[in-house]
């Protein structure tokens, strides 16, 4: 068993999954991760991934975490984030509400993780639905502009784009982790936001 | 052997033992038998294992805590690994928390015993965080810093003295305002969480609880076994049941202190549950108040359903009260429902009745009183109608004639206003009553035949009482009565009851009747009130009281005037058509229908017999201004006056009373009325010869100057005669007009009355016509002849002594010199007559003339015939003036006339050759001497040229 275990590849990619609930987190994962698509919708609390693949010749691990998108568990996100080195926000293009949403979660990444360059990428999701779009490729990608991230369609249903959004968020943590570890040699990005405000009751 | 099991996915990856999980991975077994083992973070749930597919098995996990290994092992391929683990964590199982698992309890409990507090009920663990935020951050301040602040508070959550406050700076200062919202919403729904109650708990857990009383079996069979004293076990139980007292002692406090709690609780949520009932009372006074029955009626019926039965005695006390409010708010409506109404709101009333499940039949009840009611409102009608006439001052009657015109009609608006005041509702404004210009006529009459016009000035118009009546009767009517019969309707198709409820009404076939019946009784009430008054005959077959009960209206006042009647009638026929337009069963409404033909009937017959009257005073309307119609001749606006009123009343009954509205009954259809209205207009076609005669042999006072010859040089076409009695036409010319009338009458107007009379439905006219014309042909004659009689009698009566005059002798006259002055004078009398009779009508002088001359002719020859001997020259005088008169008149001449000049001229002796000569010559001489005069009697024709150039 420990033979098997050191077997495993040293680099792991965390991959977390956020966005509303129901637009496809879980089943772009199980697709992914097992190429199974879930026709029924049972939410996610917190689901754990992991498994080899090989990234541009290299064997890595991608470790992925399938949030819950519900608000309830909206409190203990922020630990999950903090774990999370890239990230899918995911929506759905058949619900104008879930797209909204992603700014939320964006905002939410971007306190937790302190960086503007952590790896992002904007997926809309559900693109088999085209008839019942509601978010137009236009926007959505302008939104992605502004963010200044990628952003890519996909189907859990049909496969489309799942591969693709996965490995390319894995290269873009790919290439921060090297660029972090030239810059900070030694030296460890600050986790903490000293800004965060203060409770000012008293 | 097979490639070994990796799981390379868990669902979700944390939680409480028990959990249950779906694991995914790769090689997990071929079929069930083939898993063999499962280990989630050390501990064996192979049994709650459950194989979906070798990428695919669910469990629940067991009491393993932290993270550890999810392995699964199969016969294929051996012990796997995997490359994410399970978190097991304990829930704070709380001493009042299910748990289906085993806890190990000495540490939160002796550390709770230790430090002396209770353990908390709420909170599980110390260390979980109720808002479900990680404890990050160092607590920024000491217990003794915080008690500075609250000093009479506590952090700890499970003491009373709690204080949020403390709470959340003891342990979230750091957290941001928005952490600290979703930890709240986190709070909130672990709480609701916490209360769906152990039934949902046990069947989650439902194998860990079975695994825990297998367990706990098994341990009792095991010790069983090992203790052969039975002592053991004894000890144990006894230690079992003594730990049980024990620690029900210990929460003997906590559990009163729950139960107390949950009663209070209970209570509140009770109090908040039915608080309703208690606001009952006075939400229904309120919306009483309001007039919002509906809601009323909604919540009351709410409370029922749920504390009719309430064996609750504060309910009973509280629901008590509304029941009787609620009586008081039934008895209310259905004194609402006995008064008048609008058909709407009366079917409201209804349905609240019914949702009120009120027993007696509220439709029925309601359509009871309205009969009654509607009755009594007709019988209030007609007694304050017929008392006020009694009470009225016996002054005129009433003015209808001068309702004509517009002082009628302003005075008629008065008396509207003054109605208005003392009835609430005023009569519906229909037409006012168009009185024909004819009819104005006669109220001119009646201004100078009856009564003075100065009393008439000052007297106070008043609408006749019955008029007031007929208005007042058919606008209650037409006001409610077909709310009362839709009522019916809508009380017998069952819309009344559908929203009433369960209880669904079949309308009883009895009530159907029983309301027919009060149909009928109140149509027939309402003619019946009606015909008292306008047609009291109609109801001599009714016994003396039914006819005092539809009201007496005084005999001797005089009938409600002919002008008004059509207005009446208009009332009683729109009235009547409604009610066609409600659809009643027909023999209900045709007493109604019966009604409205005989009020048209009897209004026709007024109106004619009024026009008849007027016609029959025509004359003294008569001017004797003579307009001359070349066609007709002369005649005076007379006859123009009688057509009208004959033409203004045909079109005036046509408006009002023959016209036929749709349902009505085809007043002509009726042979009675037929027999009456061609007697009635034989009458007035009739009427007008009298007064023609009338003005024609009327005596005036002899004042007869300027009857003066009519002058012929003036050769004006019409002669004014001043109107004023000083300046009447002689006895002769009255005589001439009036014939010349009387021949119009007869030849044009009559034709054309009995054509309009025809044309509007008038029947068997033609024997109309015959009669009328009869009457004036006999008219005619008579004035003809008496005209003429008038006329030649002072001619031939001055014949003889002016043949005679100057002791002329036919026997020894001595020399013929010329026509003799008597007959020129018999001429110029003839050419007065002429000229009069062509003055007024040229269509007569020939009819006149011939007459004249006929007697002339036969005067002269009698003369003649009458002279004993002629001498010569007397012969020749007697042939010259014979053959000069048959000359002049040649143009009149009829057989008589001939026969007479025949038998005149063949007792005259023959004429020699010499005389024949004489003759000739005075006979030109004295046509040439009377050319112009005898102009006139060559030709109409010529002389109406000439006349005109
Ligand atoms: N047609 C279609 N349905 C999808 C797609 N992705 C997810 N779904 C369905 O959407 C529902 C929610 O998916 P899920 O993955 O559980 O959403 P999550 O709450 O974001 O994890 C499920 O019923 C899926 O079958 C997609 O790409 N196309
Ligand atoms: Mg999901």
């Amino acid at each position: 068993m420990s033979k098997a275990k050191t077997q495993q590849p040293a680099v792991i990619h965390k991959v977390i999954m956020v966005g509303s609930g129901g637009v496809g987190k879980s089943a772009l994962t199980l697709q992914f991760m097992y190429e199974e698509f879930v026709e029924d919708y049972e939410p996610t609390k917190a689901d754990s991934y992991r498994k080899k693949v090989v990234l541009d010749g290299e064997e890595v691990q991608i470790d992925i975490l399938d949030t819950a998108g519900q608000e309830d568990y909206a409190a203990i996100r922020d630990n999950y984030f903090r774990s999370g080195e890239g990230f899918l926000c995911v929506f759905s293009i058949t619900e104008q509400e879930s797209f909204q949403a992603t700014s939320e979660f964006r905002e939410q990444i971007l306190r937790v993780k302190n960086d503007d360059n952590i790896p992002f990428l904007l997926v809309g999701n559900k693109a088999d639905l085209e008839e019942k779009r509601q978010v137009t490729a236009e926007e959505a990608q302008h939104r992605a502009q502004q963010w200044n991230v990628p952003y890519v369609e996909t189907s859990a249903k049909t496969n489309a784009n799942v591969d693709k959004v996965f490995y390319d968020l894995m290269r873009e943590i790919r290439s921060r982790k090297m660029d972090a570890s030239k810059q900070n040699n030694g030296k460890k990005i600050k986790k903490k936001d000293s800004k965060r405000k203060k409770c000012t009751i008293l | 052997m097979g490639p070994p099991p990796v799981v390379t996915g868990v669902s979700p990856r944390d939680g409480p033992p028990g959990t249950r999980i779906i694991i995914r991975g790769e090689n997990l077994g071929n079929d069930p038998k083939d898993l063999i083992g499962l280990k989630i973070c050390g501990v064996d749930t192979l049994m709650t294992a459950e194989w979906k597919s070798s990428k695919k098995i669910i469990a629940r996990t067991g009491p393993g805590k932290g993270k550890g290994d999810i392995i699964v092992i199969t016969r294929s391929g051996g012990v796997g690994s995997c490359t994410v683990g399970f978190r097991g964590f304990f829930v704070q199982i709380g001493p009042l928390q299910d748990s289906a698992v085993w806890i190990d309890e000495t540490q939160t409990v002796l550390a709770n015993l230790g430090r002396g507090r209770p353990s908390s009920p709420m909170i599980s663990k110390e260390d979980e965080d109720p808002l479900g935020i990680s404890n990050e951050g160092n607590r920024a301040k000491s217990e003794e810093e915080m008690l500075e602040h609250f000093p009479d508070a506590s952090g700890n959550l499970t003491l009373e003295n709690f204080s949020p406050a403390w709470y959340l700076l003891e342990n979230h200062q750091q957290a941001s305002f928005d952490d600290l919202k979703m930890g709240l919403s986190y709070m909130k729904r672990r709480s609701s969480q916490q209360s769906e109650g152990p039934i949902t708990f046990a069947k989650a857990n439902l194998s860990g609880i079975l695994d825990c009383l297998d367990s706990l079996t098994e341990m009792c069979e095991k010790f069983a076994k090992d203790d052969i004293q039975r002592e053991c076990i004894n000890s144990y139980a006894v230690s079992l049941m003594q730990a049980k007292s024990c620690a029900d002692g210990l929460f003997q406090e906590v559990l009163g202190r729950k139960d107390k709690a949950d009663a209070t609780r209970n209570a509140l949520g009770v109090l908040q549950r039915f608080k309703f009932l208690f606001y009952l009372p006075l939400n229904i006074e309120r919306n009483i108040q309001k007039e919002d029955y509906n809601l009323v009626i909604n919540e009351y019926i709410r409370a029922k359903s749920l504390f009719e039965d309430s064996p609750i005695q504060v309910f009973q006390k509280v629901y008590k009260e509304v029941e009787s409010q609620v009586m008081k708010f039934k008895e209310m409506l259905q004194e609402k429902l006995r008064q008048p109404n609008s058909l709407e709101e009366q079917k409201k009333l209804i349905k609240y009745l019914m949702s009120l499940d009120i027993d007696n039949d509220p439709g029925w009840g309601c359509l009871l009183s309205q009969e009654k009611w509607l009755t009594k409102l007709f019988m209030d009608c007609k007694d304050s109608n017929t008392q006020e006439i009694q009470e009225e001052v016996p002054i005129a009657p009433p003015r209808h004639k001068a309702s004509g015109g517009s002082l009628g009609l302003s005075l008629q608006a008065e008396s509207r206003r003054e109605l208005q005041e003392e009835a609430p509702v005023p009569p519906p404004r229909h037409k006012t009553a168009v009185v024909s210009s004819g009819l104005s006529l006669s109220g001119e009459l009646v201004k100078v035949t009856s009564k003075s016009s100065d009393q008439m000035a000052g007297q106070k118009f008043k609408m006749p009482q019955k008029v007031v009546f007929v208005e007042e009767l058919t606008d209650i009517m037409g006001r409610h009565f077909p709310d009362f019969w839709k009522l019916g309707q809508a009380y017998f198709s069952g819309s009344l009851h559908k929203e009433g409820g369960d209880k669904s009404y079949k309308p009883d076939q009895n009530k159907h009747a029983q309301f027919k019946q009060m149909v009928c009784e109140i149509l027939r009430l309402f003619s019946n009130l009606l015909r008292a008054a306008f047609l009291p005959n109609s109801l001599e077959n009714l016994s003396e009281k039914e006819r005092k009960m539809y009201g007496q209206w005084p005999e001797n006042k005089r009938d409600v005037p002919g002008a008004w009647l059509p207005h009446c009638v208009r009332y009683v026929r729109s009235c009547a058509s409604s009610l066609c337009r409600l659809d009643l069963p027909s023999d209900c409404q045709a007493c109604v229908q019966e009604l409205a033909l005989d009020m048209r009937t009897n209004c026709m017959f007024t109106l004619l017999k009024q026009a008849i009257a007027d016609v029959r005073s025509l004359h003294i309307k008569e001017t004797w201004i003579v307009e001359l119609d070349d066609e007709f001749g002369g005649r005076t606006q007379l006859p123009a006056l009688f057509g009208n009123i004959v033409n203004e009343t045909v079109q005036h009954l046509h408006e009002v009373v023959v016209q036929n509205k749709t349902g009505e009954t085809e007043i002509f259809s009726q042979r009675p009325v037929q027999i009456e209205a061609t007697k009635l207009c034989t009458e007035l076609l009739q009427g007008f010869a009298p007064c023609l005669e009338q003005l024609a042999f009327s005596v005036d006072k002899p004042n007869t100057t300027s009857t003066q010859s009519a002058d012929l040089t003036s050769g004006s076409s019409e002669l004014v005669m001043e109107s004023s009695e000083d300046h009447l036409p002689s006895k002769d010319k009255k005589l001439i007009i009036m014939l010349s009338n009387c021949n119009h009458t007869k030849e044009h107007l009559i034709p054309l009355l009995v054509e309009n009379l025809n044309k509007h439905g008038y029947v068997e006219m033609n024997k109309v016509l015959r009669s009328a014309q009869e009457t004036y042909e006999k008219l005619d004659k008579k004035l003809f002849d008496s005209y003429v009689e008038e006329k030649s009698n002072p001619i031939i009566g001055s014949m003889e002594p002016n043949m005679y005059r100057g002791r002329f002798d036919w026997a020894n006259y001595k020399r013929v010199n010329g026509v003799r002055n008597y007959l020129k004078e018999v001429l110029m009398g003839m050419i007065e007559i002429h000229a009069e009779v062509f003055s007024i009508s040229p269509l007569f002088v020939s009819r006149v003339m011939t007459k004249i001359v006929d007697a002339v002719a036969e005067e002269m020859s009698r003369l003649v015939q009458c002279v004993t001997k002629f001498g010569e020259n007397g012969a020749i005088q007697a042939r010259l003036e014979l053959l000069a008169l048959q000359d002049a008149v040649a143009l009149y001449r009829s057989a008589a006339t001939r026969k007479s000049f025949k038998e005149a001229l063949d007792c005259l002796t023959v004429l020699t050759q010499d005389n024949k000569k004489t003759l000739e010559d005075q006979l030109n001489k004295f046509k040439m001497q009377f050319k112009f005069q005898l102009m006139c009697f060559h030709s109409d024709t010529g002389e109406i040229s000439e006349s005109k150039t």
